[in-house]
C-alpha cells in the first residue's frame, strides 16, 4: 500500500513530467525511438561491409607510427586518461626520448629523423621512413608501450589499445556469419533492444534518476514532512526501501513502454523472420535497470546524507567521466567498472553479435556489480536515516555545516 | 503501565551550548502545559521527548519506557511540530490515509480512524480540499487528527495556536482539552492565556532551567499580594513604565487601567487578584529576567 502512495507521489508531479519529456527528447535525439529505416538484410557478394579491427601486425604497426610520426612532428599528443581528452606537450628531453624510439623502429639516425620532420612534418607517405625488417610486433609493442609511459598513459600506443589501429575490411563470408548470428541468436530484436538500451543508458538513464530521488527527499524538507514521518511507527527500511522501488518503478515504466515503442518500429520488417518479442524487457531489466538502480540510489544516499543536491553533482560528473572514458570504447565497453556499458552496434554491423556473445560474461559481472552497489548504498541511507530519525547526523553535523559554509561563501561572492 | 512521564537529571548540548539544563519533571495523565519565552528550551525538550533529538546525559521514561526505546516509544506518542505542514498538493483524506499507512495501521483501521478524526477536529467536510488550500487554524487541527491516528498515549504539541486567530485558537484549546481526558498532553507556548485556559499542571522553562513545576494554583498563589491596579493617565504612563514591572494596560477613553507587579502597594493602587500572566511575569522577574524584558517579552496574549 505504501508502494503504490510512493509511487503516485512521484508520478503525479511536474518534475516527473520533465523527466519523462527529458528522457524522450534523449532517445529521440538518437533517433532511438524509431529503427524502420534501419533493415539488416542478407549480405550478397561484391557488397561493401564495413571495417571491423584485428591484431595485424603488417596494418598496426604501420598505422600506428604514422600517427606517431604526425604527433611527434606537432609535437601535441592525444590521451584519454581517465576518459576526457588531454592534449600532451612533450619538453626536449622527452621529444628525444621519442626520437630514440621511432630512431629504433625505423632504424634512421636522429638528425636524419630531425631533417625528415622539417621537411614532412604531416605527411607520413612522403618521408623515407620505414618500419625495420628486424623488429618484430612483440618489440614493436614494447616500444610504443614506452611511448604511452612517456605520455603518462591512455593513449592509443597503449600495448591493449593498439589493436585500434588494425582496421580491416570485412569478408562477405564474416558478414554472412554475423547476419546470421543477428537472426539465430538475437532472434532481429535483441539487436535492436540492444541498440535502444546503449542509448538509453549512456544519454540519459545514467544519470536521470538522480533528479527523482532528490526531488522525494527535498519534497520531505519542503513540506516540513521529515520530522512527523520520523516520528512515525514504520521502519526506517521499509520506508527507505519502498520509496527506492517507487522512483525505480516510476523510471522503468516510461523506459518498457519505450523500449517496445522502439522495437515494435521493426516487427513489421521482418515478417518471414522468428522475432523475440521479450527481447526489449530482457534488454530493460538487464541492461538499464542496474543503471537506473545505481543512480537512484545514489541521488537517495547523499539526498538522505546532506539534505541537499549535491548527488546531481556527484552523479553529473560520474556520468561525464564514465562517458569520456568510453570516448575510446564507444562501440563496445564491458569493462567491469564502467557505469556505462556500451555495445554501440547498429545494422552496418549486424549489430555484431559476436562481439556481445563474447563479452557477455563480462556485462554480466558488470550488471551485477552495479546492482550490488545499489544493494550497499541503500542499506548505508537506511542507517543514515535511521540515525538522523534519532537527531544523530542533525546536529552539528560536519558535511552540512561544511555545505552550509560553501554556500555562505558562495552567497558572499555573488552579493 | 504507569501512565505518566518522568524526566531525571535530563541534559542537552548544541555543540557546546548548553540547551537544557538539568531538568527534572513528572508528567502525570491530562493536559501538561510547557511555558515560557521564544528559546527557552520548550521546543528542545518536546523533541528529545518525540525521540527526534538525543540526550546528553540523565533520563527519561514514558509510560515506563525508556527514551532510548525509541521503536517502541514511537508507537505511543503523537506529535505535533511547531510548523506542521504537509504535501501541500494532498488532499486531506490522503494525507491522512499516507500517515496512517507510516503509522502501521491496516486499511479498516486507517478509514475509521481517519474519519473519526475529522470529524474530531472538525474537518469533515473539508477533506477533499487540497492541504495547501486549509487556513492556518484548519492545518493545525490537521496536525492534531495526523497525530493521533495511533491513538497514542502521550500527545506532544508544540506551540499550535501561534499565529492562530482568536477564535481558531479558542476551538483549539477545547480540543486539546477534550483530548486530554484520557491521555497526557504535552501543550508547549509562549502565549500565557493557552496555559490559562486548559492546563492545571505547568512547567516554566527559562535558558534551558525550570523555573517552575507545579499546578496553576500554587503559582497564582505565589503572587497573591503581589498584583496590584492602578488607573494613570498618558503623561504619567512613561515614568511608571520605568518605575514599574506592568504586565497588561488597556485605555478607555483618556484613563489608562494598568496591572503591575510590586511587593508593596504604591499611591492610589489597589491589590487584585493575580492571573497566570502575572504569576509568569513574577517568576521571570524573581530570576532576574527583567527589566531585560519588554512588553512584546512577557508572554501576554498578542
Amino acid at each position: 500500500m505504501l508502494f503504490f502512495q510512493e509511487l503516485k507521489k512521484t508520478i503525479f508531479s511536474i518534475s516527473y513530467i520533465l523527466i519523462i519529456i527529458v528522457l524522450i527528447a534523449g532517445l529521440y535525439s538518437q533517433d532511438a525511438l524509431s529503427f524502420k529505416d534501419r533493415k539488416i538484410s542478407e549480405p550478397q557478394v561484391g557488397e561493401n561491409y564495413g571495417t571491423t579491427t584485428k591484431e595485424v601486425p603488417e596494418i598496426i604497426m604501420p598505422a600506428a607510427l604514422e600517427q606517431l610520426w604526425g604527433e611527434f612532428c606537432e609535437n601535441n599528443y592525444k590521451t584519454y586518461p581517465i576518459g576526457l581528452i588531454k592534449n600532451i606537450k612533450l619538453n626536449d628531453s622527452e621529444q628525444d626520448k621519442v626520437i630514440q624510439i621511432i630512431s629504433t623502429i625505423t632504424g634512421m639516425e636522429k638528425d636524419v629523423i630531425l631533417k625528415a620532420k622539417e621537411q614532412f612534418p604531416n605527411n607520413f607517405s612522403d618521408t623515407v621512413l620505414n618500419i625495420k625488417t628486424n623488429i618484430n610486433y612483440s618489440d614493436f609493442k614494447d616500444l610504443m608501450q614506452q611511448i604511452d609511459d612517456i605520455l603518462g598513459g591512455g593513449s592509443s600506443y597503449n600495448k591493449d589499445a593498439l589493436i585500434s589501429f588494425g582496421i580491416v575490411p570485412i569478408s562477405y563470408e564474416e558478414a554472412l556469419h554475423q547476419y546470421n548470428l543477428a537472426v539465430n541468436e538475437d532472434k532481429i530484436t535483441g539487436g535492436y533492444a540492444r541498440l535502444f538500451s546503449d542509448y538509453a543508458v549512456a544519454m540519459v538513464l545514467s544519470v536521470l534518476p538522480v533528479f527523482l530521488a532528490i526531488i522525494i527527499f527535498i519534497k520531505d524538507r519542503r513540506a516540513n514532512m521529515s520530522e512527523i514521518i520520523y516520528t512515525k511507527n514504520i521502519s526506517a527500511a521499509k520506508i527507505i526501501i519502498t520509496r527506492y522501488f517507487a522512483i525505480i518503478t516510476a523510471i522503468m515504466i516510461p523506459v518498457i513502454i519505450l523500449s517496445y515503442i522502439s522495437n515494435a518500429s521493426v516487427w513489421g520488417l521482418y515478417n518471414d523472420t522468428r522475432l523475440d518479442y521479450l527481447a526489449p524487457l530482457k534488454y530493460d531489466f538487464g541492461w538499464i535497470m542496474p543503471s537506473v538502480m545505481t543512480a537512484t540510489a545514489v541521488g537517495m544516499c547523499l539526498t538522505t546524507l546532506t539534505n541537499t543536491p549535491i548527488a546531481v553533482v556527484v552523479q553529473g560528473f560520474w556520468w561525464l567521466l564514465d562517458i569520456n572514458i568510453g570516448i575510446k570504447s564507444v562501440k563496445s565497453g564491458y569493462s567491469l567498472f564502467r557505469l556505462i556499458p556500451r555495445h554501440n552496434a547498429s545494422t552496418v554491423s549486424y549489430f555484431r553479435t559476436q562481439d556481445y556473445i563474447n563479452h557477455f560474461n563480462s556485462l554480466i559481472a558488470n550488471r551485477l556489480l552495479f546492482v550490488g552497489l545499489s544493494i550497499c548504498l541503500i542499506i548505508i541511507t537506511i542507517l543514515i536515516y535511521e540515525m538522523k530519525r534519532k537527531g544523530k547526523l542533525n546536529e552539528n553535523f560536519q558535511l552540512k555545516k561544511a555545505v552550509s559554509n560553501f554556500r555562505n561563501r558562495k552567497n558572499k561572492y555573488s552579493t | 503501565m504507569n501512565n505518566s512521564i518522568e524526566i531525571k537529571n535530563l541534559n542537552k548540548f548544541y555543540g557546546k551550548k548548553h540547551a537544557l539544563k538539568n531538568i527534572n519533571l513528572s508528567i502525570k495523565q491530562g493536559m501538561f502545559g510547557l511555558l515560557g519565552r521564544n528559546g527557552a528550551g520548550k521546543t528542545t525538550l518536546m523533541k528529545t521527548l518525540a525521540t527526534l533529538h538525543q540526550k546528553k546525559n540523565g533520563e527519561i521514561t514514558i509510560c515506563d519506557i525508556p527514551i532510548e526505546n525509541a521503536k517502541e516509544i514511537r508507537k505511543i506518542v503523537g506529535y505535533l511540530p511547531q510548523d506542521f505542514s504537509m504535501y501541500p498538493s494532498m488532499n486531506v483524506a490522503c494525507a491522512m490515509n499516507y500517515l496512517g499507512i507510516l503509522s502501521g495501521l491496516n486499511t479498516t483501521e486507517r478509514t475509521q480512524q481517519t474519519e473519526n478524526l475529522l470529524k474530531k477536529v472538525n474537518l469533515s467536510q473539508h477533506k477533499d480540499k487540497k492541504v495547501k488550500e486549509l487556513s492556518g487554524g484548519m492545518k493545525r487541527r490537521l496536525g492534531i487528527a495526523q497525530a493521533l491516528l495511533n491513538n497514542p498515549k502521550v500527545l506532544i504539541v508544540d506551540e499550535p495556536t501561534a499565529g492562530l486567530d482568536p477564535e481558531e485558537r479558542i476551538r483549539f484549546r477545547n480540543l486539546l482539552s477534550e483530548i486530554a481526558e484520557d491521555r497526557i498532553v504535552i501543550l508547549s507556548t509562549h502565549i500565557v492565556g493557552d496555559i490559562e485556559a486548559t492546563c492545571e499542571d505547568i512547567a516554566i522553562l527559562n535558558d534551558g532551567k525550570v523555573l517552575y513545576n507545579g499546578t496553576v494554583d500554587n503559582l497564582l498563589n505565589t503572587a497573591q499580594g503581589k498584583i496590584f491596579t492602578k488607573v494613570t493617565d498618558k503623561k504619567e504612563l512613561p515614568k511608571l513604565k520605568k518605575e514599574l514591572i506592568i504586565t497588561s494596560m488597556h485605555t478607555q477613553n483618556e484613563k489608562i487601567y494598568i496591572r503591575f507587579l510590586s511587593k508593596c502597594s504604591i499611591h492610589d493602587a489597589q491589590m487584585c487578584e493575580p492571573n497566570i500572566e502575572d504569576a509568569y511575569m513574577l517568576y521571570l522577574s524573581e530570576n532576574g529576567m527583567y527589566p531585560a524584558l519588554s512588553i512584546n517579552d512577557l508572554g501576554g496574549e498578542q
